[in-house]
C-alpha cells in the first residue's frame, strides 16, 4: 500500500511536470473549448428563440449559456482523461507501461491514480467556471452552498472511472487513435452536451444513457441551474452509481483477461 | 514535375494501401455524420422545425437541413484536405525521409501536386459517405446544379491546396502537428460560416471568416446544389476564393521553402 | 571536383530565458573550411571535438547553405545552381532513416529514381543492377520493415548510387552495423572510388575504418581543420612512439640492467610488470625500432622468448594525442 502510495505521488508530479507547463493543456483545456463552445451557442442562432420557442420545454432561453457552459465544462472532464488515456497507448509503444506489470501494485489503483492525476489541472478550470458563471451568466440556482463542491464530486469521481476503463481499453487496442474518434465524438453528441437528452427520440437515449457522462451532465445541471433537492435527486444518483459499477467491472474484468494474454504471448495488444 | 508527381501518387497509394489511415478516414466521416445529426436533433427534436425569421434571409432558402449537413460534410473535406497536405513534409521528417527528398533535385511543385491528386481519392470517398448519410437525415439533392457543383468542389480542393502549404510551413515552424492543426479547424469551424450564417456573428468577428477559404467555397457549394445556382451566379464568391488561393499560395511557397532550410539546419544542431 | 573553399556554417540557436525573453546563440559548426573531391579518391573527415563533419556533408549535398565561402561542383555553384549538383551528389546516412519502411526495396529505389528523373526501362535497369550489386535482388520485393539492418544499411547504398553520383558522401555508414556486415560495406566502399571511379567523402566515429579505407584524412577540431594528409603521414609526422613487448619466463637483475642501458642507450622508456602466469612482460617504448638489439640482447642472456610484439602507432592514437594536447 505504501508503495502504492509512492507510485502514484510519483505518477502525479511526473503527470503535472509533463502537462502542466506544456502549452498542450493550455490549447486543448482553455482555447479548444471555449472556441467550441462558442460555436455551439452561435449553432442555435438559426433557430427561433424567445420564451415561446420549443426549446424552452427542456431550456429555458435565459439558462441556454448556462446550459451549454455545464456541458463543456462536463465535457472537458471527460475530455481531459480521453487525452490523457490516449497518451498513454503511446506510453505502452515506448516500453514504459511493462513497469507497471512487473512492479508489485495493484493494477487497478494504478489506472484510478493515473486518471486522478490528469484530472488535477481540472481543479482549477472548474473554479474558473464557477467564479466565471457566478458573475457574467444568468440563470444560476443553485441548491445550496454545497451544490457546486458536490458537482464536483460528482465530476471527478464518473470522470475518473471513465478515465480508468479508457485506459484499459486505449492499453490492449492495436489502433488507440481510432477509439478515441469514437468515443469521443459521440460523447459531445449524445451526453447531453450541447442538446438536451430529453428531447432525442428512443433509440438516442438509449444510446445517451451508456455515457457516465449524461448522468453527470443531468446530476450537476439539478445542482446549479434548477436547484433541486437532494432527495429529488436521488434517483439519478443511484443510477450514476449503477452505471459506474457497471464501467469499474469491466475495467476489472477487461484488466485480468489483458494481464492473462500478456502472459500467455508476450504481448499487451489484445485487440 | 509531372512524373514526379505521378511517382508520389504511386509511392502514397502504395503505402495507403499497406498501412490504411482508417483513423483519420473514420474520424473524419464520423465528424461529418455527428454533424448531421447534431442538426437532425437540433431541428427536428429541440426547436420542432421552427427557424428564426432571419435565416431564411440570410442564406435564401429555409432548407435548415441542407444547409447544415452541407456545412458538415464540406467542413469535414476541408479538414480532410488540409490535413492530408499539409502532415505530408512533417511526417518526412518525422520518419527520417525528408532528408533523402530533399537531395534530390525534383521539383516541390510536383511532390505536393502529386500528394494532392492522391489524397482527393480519399476525401471524395468520406465526402461521398457523409453526403449519403446527410441524405437520410434530410439533405435535399433534387435543385442540385450538379455540374457546377462539382466544380466548385473542384476549385475548393484547389483553395484548400493552397492554404494547406501554409499550414504545412506552420507545423514545421511549431515542429507540431496536433496543436497547430486542431486550433486551425476550431477557428474555422466557428467562422467559415459551418453551421449557422456569418452575418450571426458579432461584427468584429466576420473577417475573420474573410481569410478563411472554407467561407466563399461552402457558401458557393451551398448556392449550387440547395438552390441550383448555376456557375456565373456563384463568380463573387469564385473570385473570392481565387484571390485567397493565390495569397496563400505565395506565402506558402515562401514559407515552405524557409521552413525546409530551417528544419535542415536543426535537426542535427 | 568538388571544390570547398573557406566554407564556414554559423547556427544561429534560441535560447528561452524565461517567460518571454529569449536570446540567440551563434554556434560556429564549421570555420574556414577548404577541401577538394578528386574521381577515384577517398577522403575521410575526422572529428576531435564537437560537430562539423554532418553540417559539412549536408553543405557539400546542398541540404544546408554556407554562411560564407563556396563549394562547386564540376565548375557549378552548389547554392546557385543547386538543381545541377543535386544531380551529381548523393548522401548516404548511418542508421535507418532516409528510407520509406511501408514500401519494398525495389519500390523505394523506383519512387527515388523518380525523383531524380529516371524513368521507364533506364530506371528499372538500374535497379535491378543496384539491387543485385548490394546483395537485395531476392529481397527486393519484400518492405523494408521487415529488413534487417544490415539489409536497411545495402538498400540506403543502393538509394545514394541511384542517381549514379559522382560524388559521394558516407556520414557514418557502419554505424551500428555488425563487424562483418560493416567490414563488406567498407569493401564496397572501396570498390566504388577503385573501380567506378567515384569521388568519396567519409566520416566516421571508427578511425580504424578511416585509416583504412582513405586516401587522405582531413582532421577537424570545434569545425577547424587541424591537419590534412595521408593517414600515413600523419602518424609518421607526429613521431609517435612505435611499442615493443615481450614477454620471458624469468627475469634477472642482470638482464634488468641491461634492458635498462638499451632504453638509455636509444631514448624511450620501458615498463615490467609480472604476470598471473609467472611470467615478465616487459614493455619498450621508443621513436625508434628496439626489436634487433632486443632481441640480441636475450640471446646474450639465453633467456627464451614466450611472445613478440610490436605495435606501430595508428591513426587513433594520432586523434587521442592531438586531443590531449588540445584538452579535449
Amino acid at each position: 500500500m505504501k508503495q502504492l502510495g509512492s507510485l502514484l505521488l510519483a505518477e502525479i508530479i511526473k503527470e503535472h511536470r509533463h502537462s502542466f507547463h506544456s502549452k498542450m493543456i493550455y490549447f486543448s483545456l482553455l482555447v479548444w473549448p471555449v472556441i467550441n463552445f462558442v460555436t455551439a451557442y452561435y449553432s442555435f442562432a438559426p433557430f427561433r428563440m424567445g420564451a415561446d420557442s420549443p426549446l424552452a420545454r427542456f431550456i429555458s432561453y435565459e439558462q441556454l449559456p448556462l446550459f451549454l457552459l455545464t456541458g463543456y465544462l462536463g465535457y472537458i472532464f471527460y475530455w481531459c482523461l480521453v487525452q490523457s488515456s490516449w497518451q498513454m497507448s503511446f506510453e505502452r509503444q515506448a516500453g514504459t507501461m511493462e513497469m507497471i506489470f512487473i512492479s508489485p501494485v495493484n493494477r487497478l489503483a494504478f489506472l484510478y491514480g493515473r486518471s486522478l492525476s490528469s484530472l488535477i489541472e481540472g481543479v482549477w478550470l472548474f473554479f474558473c467556471f464557477v467564479l466565471l458563471a457566478l458573475f457574467f451568466v444568468d440563470g444560476i440556482q443553485l441548491s445550496g452552498w454545497w451544490a457546486p463542491p458536490l458537482a464536483f464530486l460528482i465530476l471527478l469521481v464518473s470522470a475518473i472511472v471513465w478515465g480508468g476503463f479508457l485506459c484499459v481499453l486505449f492499453l490492449f487496442s492495436r489502433d488507440s487513435s481510432f477509439l478515441y474518434t469514437v468515443l469521443d465524438e459521440p460523447m459531445l453528441i449524445f451526453s447531453g452536451v450541447r442538446l438536451p437528452p430529453m428531447a432525442f427520440p428512443v433509440w438516442a437515449k438509449v444510446i445517451s444513457f451508456c455515457f457516465p457522462l449524461t448522468y453527470a451532465l443531468q446530476l450537476i445541471r439539478a445542482l446549479l441551474m434548477e436547484g433541486a433537492s437532494l432527495q429529488t435527486m436521488l434517483p439519478s444518483m443511484g443510477l450514476l452509481a449503477a452505471v459506474l459499477l457497471v464501467l469499474v467491472t469491466a475495467t476489472v474484468v477487461l484488466l485480468k483477461l489483458a494481464e492473462k494474454h500478456m502472459k500467455k504471448t508476450g504481448n499487451m495488444v489484445m485487440y | 514535375m509531372f512524373h514526379v508527381a505521378k511517382a508520389t501518387f504511386i509511392r502514397n497509394t502504395r503505402v495507403m494501401i499497406r498501412a490504411y489511415p482508417w483513423s483519420f478516414v473514420i474520424g473524419h466521416i464520423f465528424s461529418g455524420v455527428y454533424t448531421v445529426l447534431f442538426a437532425f436533433f437540433a431541428y427536428h427534436y429541440v426547436f420542432a422545425g421552427q427557424l428564426d425569421g432571419n435565416f431564411v434571409h440570410l442564406t435564401g432558402s429555409s432548407d435548415y437541413l441542407s444547409y447544415a449537413i452541407l456545412g458538415g460534410a464540406f467542413y469535414a473535406f476541408a479538414v480532410s484536405t488540409l490535413m492530408n497536405v499539409s502532415r505530408s513534409l512533417i511526417t518526412e521528417l518525422r520518419e527520417g525521409t525528408l532528408e533523402a527528398v530533399l537531395l534530390t533535385p525534383s521539383m516541390r511543385r510536383g511532390y505536393f501536386l502529386g500528394n494532392v491528386a492522391q489524397q482527393l481519392m480519399r476525401t471524395l470517398f468520406e465526402f461521398s459517405v457523409i453526403v449519403l448519410v446527410g441524405a437520410l437525415f434530410g439533405l435535399t439533392l433534387s435543385h442540385t446544379n450538379v455540374w457546377s457543383a462539382v466544380l466548385v468542389w473542384i476549385l475548393s480542393t484547389g483553395a484548400f491546396f493552397c492554404q494547406a502549404l501554409v499550414l504545412g510551413s506552420l507545423m514545421l515552424y511549431f515542429r507540431d502537428t496536433y496543436i497547430t492543426q486542431n486550433t486551425l479547424f476550431a477557428v474555422m469551424a466557428f467562422v467559415s460560416g459551418v453551421t449557422f450564417p456569418i452575418p450571426y456573428l458579432p461584427e468584429w468577428l466576420q473577417p475573420l471568416g474573410l481569410i478563411m477559404p472554407l467561407a466563399p467555397a461552402l457558401d458557393a457549394f451551398r448556392q449550387c446544389v440547395i438552390q441550383g445556382a448555376p456557375l456565373h451566379a456563384v463568380l463573387p464568391q469564385l473570385f473570392h476564393m481565387a484571390a485567397l488561393s493565390l495569397i496563400y499560395l505565395v506565402i506558402g511557397v515562401w514559407g515552405i521553402r524557409r521552413m525546409e532550410k530551417r528544419v535542415m539546419e536543426s535537426i542535427f544542431g | 571536383m568538388l571544390i570547398a573553399e573557406n566554407v564556414r556554417k554559423v547556427y544561429r540557436v534560441k535560447e528561452r530565458k524565461g517567460w518571454f525573453r529569449q536570446q540567440w546563440t551563434e554556434v560556429e559548426a564549421v570555420a574556414d573550411l577548404s577541401f577538394r573531391m578528386v574521381p577515384g579518391k577517398i577522403i575521410g573527415l575526422l572529428g576531435i571535438n564537437g560537430a562539423g563533419k554532418t553540417t559539412t556533408i549536408k553543405m557539400c549535398s546542398t541540404l544546408l547553405t554556407p554562411t560564407s565561402g563556396t563549394i562547386t561542383v564540376d565548375g557549378y555553384d552548389a547554392v546557385k545552381d543547386d538543381r545541377f549538383v543535386k544531380a551529381k551528389v548523393n548522401m548516404i546516412a548511418g542508421g535507418e532513416r532516409m528510407l520509406y519502411w511501408r514500401l519494398t526495396g525495389r519500390e523505394n529505389l523506383q519512387y527515388f529514381g523518380s525523383l531524380y528523373g529516371l524513368q521507364g526501362q533506364a530506371l528499372h535497369n538500374r535497379i535491378d543492377s543496384l539491387l543485385l550489386q548490394v546483395g537485395l535482388y531476392e529481397a527486393a520485393n519484400t518492405p523494408v520493415e521487415r529488413y534487417s539492418k544490415g539489409m536497411k544499411q545495402r538498400l540506403q547504398i543502393a538509394r545514394g548510387l541511384i542517381n549514379d553520383p559522382r560524388y559521394l558522401f558516407l556520414d557514418e555508414p557502419t554505424l551500428g552495423l555488425d563487424a562483418p556486415i560493416a567490414r563488406q560495406l567498407r569493401k564496397h566502399v572501396s570498390e566504388l572510388a577503385a573501380q567506378h571511379g567515384k569521388a568519396i567523402l567519409l566520416t566516421s566515429h571508427y578511425i580504424h575504418e578511416v585509416e583504412e579505407l582513405c586516401d587522405e584524412v582531413y582532421i577537424i577540431d570545434k569545425g577547424r581543420l587541424v591537419a590534412h594528409d595521408t593517414p600515413e603521414h600523419l602518424t609518421k609526422s607526429l613521431h609517435l612512439d612505435t611499442a615493443l613487448q615481450v614477454v620471458i619466463p624469468s627475469l634477472s637483475d642482470s638482464l634488468d640492467y641491461d634492458l635498462r642501458q638499451l632504453v638509455l642507450d636509444y631514448g624511450g622508456s620501458r615498463e615490467i610488470a609480472e604476470t598471473d602466469e609467472q611470467t615478465w612482460e616487459v614493455t619498450l617504448r621508443g621513436k625508434t625500432d628496439m626489436t634487433t638489439p632486443l632481441l640480441s640482447l636475450l640471446a646474450a642472456h639465453q633467456s627464451p622468448v614466450l611472445r613478440l610484439s610490436t605495435q606501430q602507432p595508428s591513426l587513433e592514437d594520432v586523434i587521442l594525442h592531438m586531443a590531449d594536447r588540445r584538452g579535449a
